[in-house]
């Protein structure tokens, strides 16, 4: 009994000397000879599976107690940048000699696992090296200290640096760009070589990527932003994608691969698969960095399109592989808003980048979805300016190449003319193809810019009675308007809305142009003749029905104009038998000349302003009153357009509503320059339209319902908007006005809120409380 | 202070002198055109009966042509035309 327990005591004593990791301890004397000697007796004890596990506890234990805490002992806070190289390196260095101290005992363990036949895995893996290497791995970490960074970052980036300053050393400079250090005894070649050392070691322990790689990242990372902003700034016309994904292929990759293959341009098999990864995370970094920055740069490559078409195409092609389509709706939305949409920017200006964003995204984004979310602040913004029809309206109609919308309006019109010899080529004709391009199936032309502008709006009624105002002003405003440029406006209009729509349009060009026929034709008329001698006098001859409804104004003219006028119509009425004329007097414009003191003041100005100024010639000094009375004009307003004539210097209120004409040496100091005076008149003449706007005509109309809502409002105290929408289809359908869309009704509801007339409150209309 | 008028361009609405605003044929106003016509006046004049009645030309040659008998719609009696 004895003597067995001394043979296993010997036996025992033998496999610690051949595994002195059972004492932890590492180095053994242990010759092969006598290993293989060792394993014979194990196996002919039958434990080699025992020794084997007990071997691998006491290595796991050996690297939980001593390897670690021993490799991070190294990771302290430090401030210098060599201070924590040499400690990283000195890590490293240790940790790879204390692993290579293992190797003699992996190769024997290998050996005896050989004998267990048991297939087991070893830490995870087949192979005993392997499972080492894992342990080794999973054991560093499980014990990362929180700063472990600060060394690893440090040694990178000192060795970054030296990289990046080897090829451009500036030798002008005192001190090497690279280390820091004075040239004489700059460091960077021992730098250099120690981080390809460090390297090749940590990619041998499979630790280079769980250590430094987010260091590593971070740095190109950074480097990729800098590029990136360097080369995109301003210019939006260049596509910079292929320059990109060159740059990453070719000058970053390089150099990651010269780190990951310690100097080698050339990477070893396991270290290529490492890189390729490394590369899609850097791929998708760059698309993100660079699309971020086109997404903070998008209002302005949006104003700049389509000249910027390139950058837009470049973030189309990167929303593919990136998911910042959400950003890209946000950030855009907020810029349109910060830049937009506020009362310091014109309508005009609100309309060309809403122009420009409509076009820009539907590059962008031909499904539309991007467009939609975005735009529709702007578009509620819109619809609650006063001026948009009209900014709209004119410069669908302006001269030239600037207007955005008038080339809309011609190619619309050439894309019918190109529709209608299609259609006359129908035989030719073959059913799309599947994978039709879905822009051209999405269909009518009705998705085009100008209807997408009108939508804004509501209706296409209101839109085309705001042209019929404006052209009415412009035809008043300047009696010898070019009409034949009208009327080719007009038929691109008809084109687009419709004939009828435009009807009273043509009407007016026509009264315009018969007008100057009448003219001629009457100022030959013999009686006329003779009153013309004194001075000519003209008219504009309307077709009342088909003219926007005039602002309705009183002005009772000076008698001699009054008989001008009256003998003008005995000849019309002479001219075209059984017709006569209503005069408007406060609309025209008079060309008169004054003459004050030494000066003459050539001027066209309204009717009114020639009234006034022409009683002032009869009688120097009036009372507002005696002016009301014989002008039959109201005093608010005389007060307001009394202004024109004091502005130039000609009457002066002497006191309370008592008017004086400046007499002549008086008025040569007063005198504005004549030229200076003509563009005075020019902005008098154009601030007011004549004609009430659509929104006062409209809303004349929808007065009909006020009556209904108020009752509606008294018997159930508050109603939501869609309820009144509702209501008032049921009842008041048979009113004149007839129709009133739910849009029309919160416009027409919001302006009684703004009046005080009604109050909303969460949602719900009520009557005031008195 | 002198003011000479040098011109003076004023703007007036044109109307037909009748007894009525509206044609009693086609209910338009007769300074509008009838539903045939694009253009008012010149192009859709007028015309007087014998007995004063007056309607769009267009409209009353239209409904002559339609009835059996050559009667004025408003009032019956033979239409003649008045070349007032
Ligand atoms: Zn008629
Ligand atoms: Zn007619
Ligand atoms: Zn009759």
């Amino acid at each position: 009994m004895s003597q067995k327990s001394d043979e296993l005591k010997i036996y025992w004593k033998k496999i610690k000397y051949a595994f002195p990791i059972l004492n932890n301890t590492l180095p053994t004397e242990c010759t092969d000879q006598e290993y293989e000697e060792i394993t014979q007796i194990i196996v002919g004890l039958g434990i080699q599976v025992k020794i084997r596990d007990l071997v691998l506890v006491h290595v796991e234990k050996y690297l939980r107690v001593y390897v670690a805490p021993s490799f991070w002992s190294k990771f302290t806070k430090v401030e210098e940048d060599i201070k924590a190289f040499q400690l990283f390196k000195s890590a490293v260095n240790d940790l790879y000699d204390s692993v290579n101290q293992f190797s003699d005992m992996l190769r024997r363990l290998k050996h005896l696992n050989n004998e267990c036949c048991d297939n087991r895995p070893i830490f995870g893996e087949k192979d005993v090296i392997l499972g080492f290497k894992q342990l080794l791995r999973a054991t560093l970490l499980s014990q990362l200290p929180t700063t472990y960074y600060i060394i690893i970052n440090h040694f990178y980036e000192l060795s970054f640096n030296v990289f990046d300053n080897m090829k451009s050393s500036d030798m002008d400079e005192d001190i090497c760009l690279g280390c820091w250090n004075e040239y004489s005894e700059c460091n960077c070649a021992y730098i250099v070589k120690v981080f390809y050392d460090t390297n090749k070691k940590l990619v041998e322990l499979q630790l280079l990527e769980r250590l430094a790689g987010q260091v590593l990242t971070n740095f190109i990372q950074k480097k990729i932003e800098v590029h990136i902003r360097k080369i995109c700034t301003g210019a939006f016309d260049v596509s910079h994608m292929s320059h990109l994904e060159d740059w990453l292929d070719t000058t970053v990759m390089t150099w990651l691969t010269r780190i990951y293959s310690a100097g080698s341009s050339q990477a070893p098999p396991g270290i290529k698969y490492a890189i390729t990864k490394f590369k899609q995370k850097l791929s998708f970094f760059l698309y993100q960095t660079y699309t971020k920055l086109r997404i903070d740069q998008l209002f302005n490559i949006i104003i700049e399109y389509p000249d910027s078409q390139p950058a837009i195409d470049d973030i189309k092609t990167c929303l593919e592989s990136t998911n910042l389509c959400p950003l890209l709706c946000k950030k855009l939305q907020t810029a349109l808003e910060t830049r937009l949409l506020h009362p310091g920017v014109n309508t005009p200006d609100i309309l060309t980048a809403y122009i420009s964003t409509i076009r820009a995204l539907r590059h962008l984004d031909p499904s539309g979805i991007i467009l939609e979310t975005v735009t529709k602040p702007v578009r509620n913004y819109l619809r609650n300016r006063e001026d948009t029809v009209r900014s709209v309206v004119s410069s669908l109609t302006e001269e030239g190449t600037g207007s955005e919308l008038a080339e809309e309006l011609a190619k619309f019109a050439a894309e019918n003319d190109e529709d209608n010899e299609k259609e006359e080529a129908w035989d030719d004709w073959y059913p799309d193809p599947v994978d039709a391009d879905p822009r051209r199936a999405q269909g009518p032309k009705g998705s085009d810019i100008i209807s997408m502008l009108v939508n804004v709006y509501g209706s296409k009624e209101l839109f085309v009675n705001e042209y019929r105002t404006l052209l009415a002003d412009r035809l008043l405003a300047q009696g010898d308007i070019n009409t034949e440029k009208e009327i080719r406006y007009l038929e691109l209009l008809k084109l687009r809305f419709g004939e009828s729509q435009l009807h009273f349009c043509e009407v007016m060009l026509k009264d315009i142009s018969d007008s100057k026929r009448i003219n001629t034709l009457i100022s030959q008329d013999k009686n006329f003749a003779e009153m013309n001698a004194k001075f000519s006098s003209n008219a504009m001859i309307l077709s009342a029905q088909f003219w926007p409804p005039f602002k309705d104004e009183s002005l009772e003219l000076p008698e001699e104009i009054k008989q001008h006028l009256a003998e003008y119509t005995k000849a019309y009425e002479g001219l075209k038998g059984n017709r006569t004329l209503s005069w408007k007097p406060h609309l025209g414009n008079v060309n008169i000349e004054i003459e004050i003191g030494e000066k003459k003041l050539d001027l066209t100005v309204s009717p009114f302003n020639a009234t006034l100024i022409m009683h002032f010639q009869n009688k120097p000094e009036w009372l507002l009153e005696e002016l009301h009375d014989i002008m039959k004009v109201p005093m608010t307003v005389l007060r307001r357009k009394i202004t024109y004539w004091q502005s130039l210097g000609l009457i002066t209120e002497k006191s309370s509503d008592y008017y004086v004409l400046v007499d002549g040496s008086e008025a040569n100091k007063a005198n504005v320059p004549s030229n200076q005076v003509q563009e005075m008149i020019c902005e008098d003449e154009e601030t007011e339209s004549v004609m009430a706007s659509a929104h006062d005509q409209r809303e004349g109309e929808l007065q009909v319902f006020w009556s209904y809502i108020v009752g509606m409002l008294t018997n159930l105290d508050s109603l939501p908007l869609e309820r009144i929408h509702q209501m008032l289809k049921m009842f008041a359908s048979q009113a004149p006005g007839t129709e009133c869309s739910l849009n029309e009704l919160r416009q027409f509801l919001d302006t009684k809120v703004r009046t005080h007339q009604l109050v909303l409150q969460g949602g719900m209309y009520k009557l005031p409380k008195l | 202070m002198k003011v000479t008028v040098k011109s003076w361009t004023g703007v007036a609405t044109w109307r037909w002198i009748a007894n009525d605003d509206n044609c009693g044929i086609c209910r338009m106003p007769f300074d509008s055109c009838c539903p045939d016509c694009k253009l008012p006046g010149d192009d859709c004049p007028l015309v007087w009966g014998a007995c004063s009645h007056c309607f769009h030309i267009h409209c009353i040659v239209k409904w002559l042509h339609s009835q059996p008998q050559q009667q004025c719609p408003m009032c019956r009696q033979d239409w003649k035309f008045n070349n007032k």
